[in-house]
């Protein structure tokens, strides 16, 4: 996609950086969809404990981030991995970073879900409302940033 | 009067129908499914080429992207089921596709390491290994916070040896062979090919898993 040049970068990493920043939590990731073939990947973290994120491909339509590019809406994971869908390993961001909450929403181009915007805590702790739109306003500010710079 | 099956025999007999149920599973994603999304999949690309309107060209080129990931999956699915390889080209052969998908999947590194020739295996004795192997992956993807294995094959004198090691954050043996059923089964699985498995690990330093199967 348009990830690749050096602005691009920098502007996805302050992003994630402010982001984590705001709402004060431990983790945050922006996948992306690579510039050829449909894997998506983490392509930028915030608050990251090693360099897993960046070998991991994600599966379309499991786990946090998959399922939230199938369907297009926000998810979010209370108390990792009591009430999940499927196995715990089926998510492999939460267990690379060893979180247990998490909220992730998608960042729509065309409005067609093309990367994931997440955050994390490595605690039990959860967002309140006004934090998620707040986490919704930052993908939206990506996927704004992300048009002007198609045009 | 006949005698009555073992409890042995029993639990061979439950993991094999289970097997089997798995492997048909895996087989009909794989070769139904899959190839059918397949052909769908070529098809719409074909349509594209000849679409004139930019927007109806983008709006196929993405189902087309769609279902590129889609048949990306159900792929991965039949290679964590059951991968096609392992009755085909061995059991060998089905860990390297497997690496590669536990890698891209949890971002851990595994080095394979192989001496000697993998000898002609039941599949009963395949498949075993392979959910053993699987299982010891999964367990250090879940609890090991490690970012690297190190697995080895070693296939001489009769012997087929298996190690999977991490240097993750370990765990008292004792205590969680009571507590996990997964740690058990592996045991169990091995035991009823005629194998053993020994789980060895130290808080801070990490788990060797070592399979001993004779042939």
């Amino acid at each position: 996609m348009v990830m690749d040049n050096l602005y691009n970068q920098t502007y996805m990493k302050q992003a994630c950086e402010q982001l984590q920043g705001t709402i004060e939590c431990d983790f945050v990731g922006l996948a992306f969809q690579e510039s050829k073939g449909p894997n998506i990947g983490w392509k930028y973290a915030s608050g990251n404990s090693n360099d897993k994120y960046e070998r991991i491909t994600l599966r379309y339509g499991k786990g946090i981030a998959g399922r939230v590019l199938s369907t297009g809406r926000p998810m979010e994971i209370k108390y990792f991995p009591q009430n999940i869908l499927g196995k715990a390993l089926e998510y492999p961001i939460m267990l690379a970073e060893k979180l247990l909450y998490a909220y992730a929403v998608p960042i729509l181009i065309n409005g067609i879900p093309k990367g994931v915007l997440l955050v994390g805590f490595r605690s039990e702790t959860s967002i309140s409302d006004d934090e998620k739109k707040f986490v919704e306003k930052a993908a939206a500010d990506i996927k704004k940033f992300l048009s002007l710079e198609k045009m | 009067m006949k005698n009555s099956p073992t409890k042995n025999q029993i639990s061979s007999y439950i993991i094999q129908s289970q097997e089997e149920e798995i492997k048909r599973i895996a087989l009909e994603l794989h070769e139904g499914v899959g190839q059918t999304l397949y052909s769908l999949y070529s098809g719409l690309q074909f349509i594209e080429q000849t679409i004139n309107s930019s927007n109806m060209k983008s709006y196929v080129n993405e189902m087309s992207q769609l279902l590129e990931k889609t048949i990306q999956e159900i792929r991965l699915l039949s290679v964590e089921l059951h991968p096609p390889t392992l009755t085909t080209l061995g059991l060998v052969p089905a860990m390297k596709s497997y690496l590669r998908m536990f890698t891209s999947t949890y971002g851990i590194l595994v080095d394979l390491d192989i001496e000697g020739q993998e000898p002609n295996l039941t599949e009963t004795q395949k498949i075993t290994l392979f959910r053993v192997c699987q299982e010891a992956l999964g367990n250090v993807a879940k609890y090991a916070d490690t970012h690297f294995i190190q697995l080895d094959f070693l296939f001489v004198d009769n012997n087929l040896t298996m190690t999977i090691n991490d240097n993750g954050k370990g765990f008292t043996v004792e205590n969680e062979m009571q507590r996990s059923s997964g740690l058990a089964a592996m045991k169990e699985r091995m035991n009823l090919i005629g194998g053993q498995c020994l789980i060895t690990s130290e808080i801070g330093k990490g788990t060797t898993i070592d399979v001993l199967l004779p042939l």
